[in-house]
């Protein structure tokens, strides 16, 4: 029997060893990796199910009515969402309608037109804005945006849509300076950066010489964007408007700073009025009662549904224009 | 064997016909490097001009420069001349969108637009002119015609371009260039991308254009710029080597490198 011969027992002995360490190594590994990713789930049913749990009692006094009830009133203990429900989507939706055109201009502006030194920087304040913690923005859109509204902007409109029908309810009344308005223009400023950054990466997934044949038949820049970059990139668009909606409509501090926080339905943009965050937030230390606190989390629950929603939306969205570009 | 780069004998001799293009000393940089040096060659107006050559050598970017599409990138420029019927395109005072609707181009792979089969050439010609639907309607057939796909999407014409097959989508692509109603096209490769049924669709189609367009063709493929060109340029690490004829270049070339790559003796 030579060395090697003999050699091999230990050898084999060893091997099986390490085998066993590794297969032992591999399953905690694997079982840890799987715990963490489980938490994830139950702490998302956890949310659910208090959320259910907690708004129970208003959601079994009011029944249906919780969502269609205006007023909402601790004295008598009467409430309804309509107002916050009303004042969330109606702040997000004009904060969509501002932030889109300007996020997709910034965009159109990185990636086609603006020339190399100036690209960088740019990029980098957008991306900036959204490091701004939301305390600042609510007390910068408090103590400067709102009287500046207040004093220049809101009665040269007010006196500009004065007669005209149907723009003078939506831009009627005194001028407050919080209000629709004012928190729409915080949560468009906030949800730029949102914009910006998703449309830029998506127009970048358009293949340069896609860009260069519409060129090559004589496009100018607008014409490669609007018929092409932009058709070829919508879908990927619309979830990065959507992302940013989802965080407009539960964007709470700064909100709550400038909407003026009034239980009431206005049709002008200028009225005080509430979201649903920004209400939980100003009557929750004050919600003396069980049913005025489980009123505040059937808010918290409605306003989880829709975000829930839109973002499963966007996801959506965002993965069919991944699967095309994979393609 | 002498070297002969002069303009006056990169003409090829059996060519009378009046020159389309004329590049005169043009030298072309990729920011510091420069990518073609001292290119001077003339090509003749309704013919197929091939250029061929190693990757690299130059070949793509001498037809990016011929309708300035270069340009959507910083840090690249050419210098010299380019005249189309005499007027240098390299000229600042070039307007590019009416120099590009003149010189079409097709590229190595398929780019519809994202928009229907009729939208992808309606497209191209309501950006400079104004046709009624019905105007519209037969330019597009004629297009397709043209592009020997009518037959094929005559019945879908509002399905997504992106819908159809590779080859396909590449005539639909030539379809496009030719409803501008352009002077030139260029072509960079147009079927390396293909299957050979298809690419013999295209070579038939390229050979059909040239009664009524000047045609410029790059391709790796050196039996396809023999079957299609009538002249061909053989262009290595930037220089042109040798212009003239192609049975000629292929038959009996007058340069040794020229010899060497068309025997695949490199490249």
């Amino acid at each position: 029997m030579s060395a090697v011969q003999e050699a091999l027992p230990a050898i084999k002995g060893s091997r099986d060893a390490t085998v066993r360490r590794f297969a032992l190594t591999d399953t905690i590994f694997h079982a840890a990796t799987r715990a963490a990713a489980i938490l994830v789930l139950v702490l998302l049913g956890g949310v659910a199910i208090s959320l259910f749990a907690g708004s129970w009692q208003a959601l079994s006094t009011f029944g249906f009515s919780f969502l269609t009830t205006e007023s909402w009133n601790p004295v008598t203990e009467k409430f309804g969402a309509l107002a916050p429900i009303y004042g969330t989507i109606i702040t997000s939706a004009v904060a969509i309608l501002i932030a889109v055109p300007l996020g997709i201009g910034i965009a159109i502006f990185l990636t086609e037109l603006c020339p190399r030194p100036l690209r960088r920087p740019i990029g980098m304040a957008v991306e900036l804005l959204a490091g701004i913690p939301s305390i600042i923005y609510g007390i910068w859109g408090l103590f400067v945006l709102a009287p500046f509204l207040q004093t220049t902007v809101q009665p040269y409109i007010i006196w500009l849509f004065h007669g005209v029908p149907g723009l003078n309810n939506l831009f009627a009344g005194p001028p407050y300076g919080i209000g629709l308005l004012t928190s729409a223009m915080i949560l468009a400023i906030m949800i730029l950066p949102f914009i910006t950054s998703i449309t830029k990466d998506v127009f970048d997934t358009v293949p340069s010489v896609l860009k260069e044949s519409a060129y090559g038949i004589g496009c100018t820049t607008w014409e490669v964007t609007r018929r092409v970059v932009i058709p070829y990139t919508r879908i990927g668009i619309m979830g990065g408007v959507m992302l940013a909606l989802g965080r407009a409509l539960g964007e709470t501090m700064a909100v709550t700073f400038v909407i003026g926080n009034a239980h009431r339905i206005s049709t002008s943009l200028f009225a005080p009025a509430t979201t649903i965050s920004a209400t939980i937030a100003n009557e929750f230390t004050e919600a003396v009662g069980d049913l005025y606190t489980s009123s505040l989390v059937a808010l918290g629950l409605i306003l989880f549904v829709i975000t829930f929603l839109i973002l499963a939306i966007a996801r959506y969205m965002l993965m069919r224009i991944d699967a095309r570009t994979g393609a | 064997m002498k070297p002969m780069l002069s303009t006056e004998l990169n003409t090829p001799e059996a060519v009378v016909d009046k020159a389309k293009i004329e590049v005169k000393n043009l030298n072309f940089y990729y920011g510091q490097s420069k990518a073609l040096k001292d290119i001077s060659l003339s090509l003749p107006e309704r013919s197929v001009t091939a250029f061929i050559g190693p990757s690299g050598c130059g070949k793509s970017t001498l037809l990016r420069v011929f309708n300035r599409i270069y340009e959507l990138y910083p840090k690249q420029s050419a210098e010299g001349q380019v005249l189309l019927d005499g007027h240098n395109i390299l000229d600042r005072s070039q307007d590019l969108n009416l120099l590009r609707t003149k010189i079409g181009m097709v590229f190595q792979k398929p780019t519809p637009f994202p928009m229907s089969i009729y939208e992808n050439i309606a497209f191209g010609v309501r950006l400079y002119e104004k046709i009624s639907k019905s105007e519209m309607d037969g330019r597009v057939e004629q297009a397709l015609k043209r592009a020997a796909l009518w037959t094929e999407v005559k019945d879908k014409l509002n399905a997504s371009g992106l819908s159809l097959s590779g080859g396909q989508q590449q005539r639909l692509c030539i379809a496009r260039t030719v409803a501008v109603k352009p002077e030139v096209i260029l072509l960079d490769e147009p079927a390396s991308a293909l299957d050979p049924l298809s690419t013999a669709k295209i070579e038939e189609l390229i050979d059909e254009l040239q009664a009524d367009y000047t045609i410029v063709i790059v391709t790796h493929n050196m039996q396809q710029a023999a079957r299609v060109s009538r002249q061909t340029a053989f262009m290595y690490l930037g220089e042109l080597v040798e212009f003239d004829r192609t049975e000629k270049i292929f038959t009996s070339p007058r340069e040794k490198r020229t010899q060497d790559y068309i025997t695949g003796r490199f490249g």
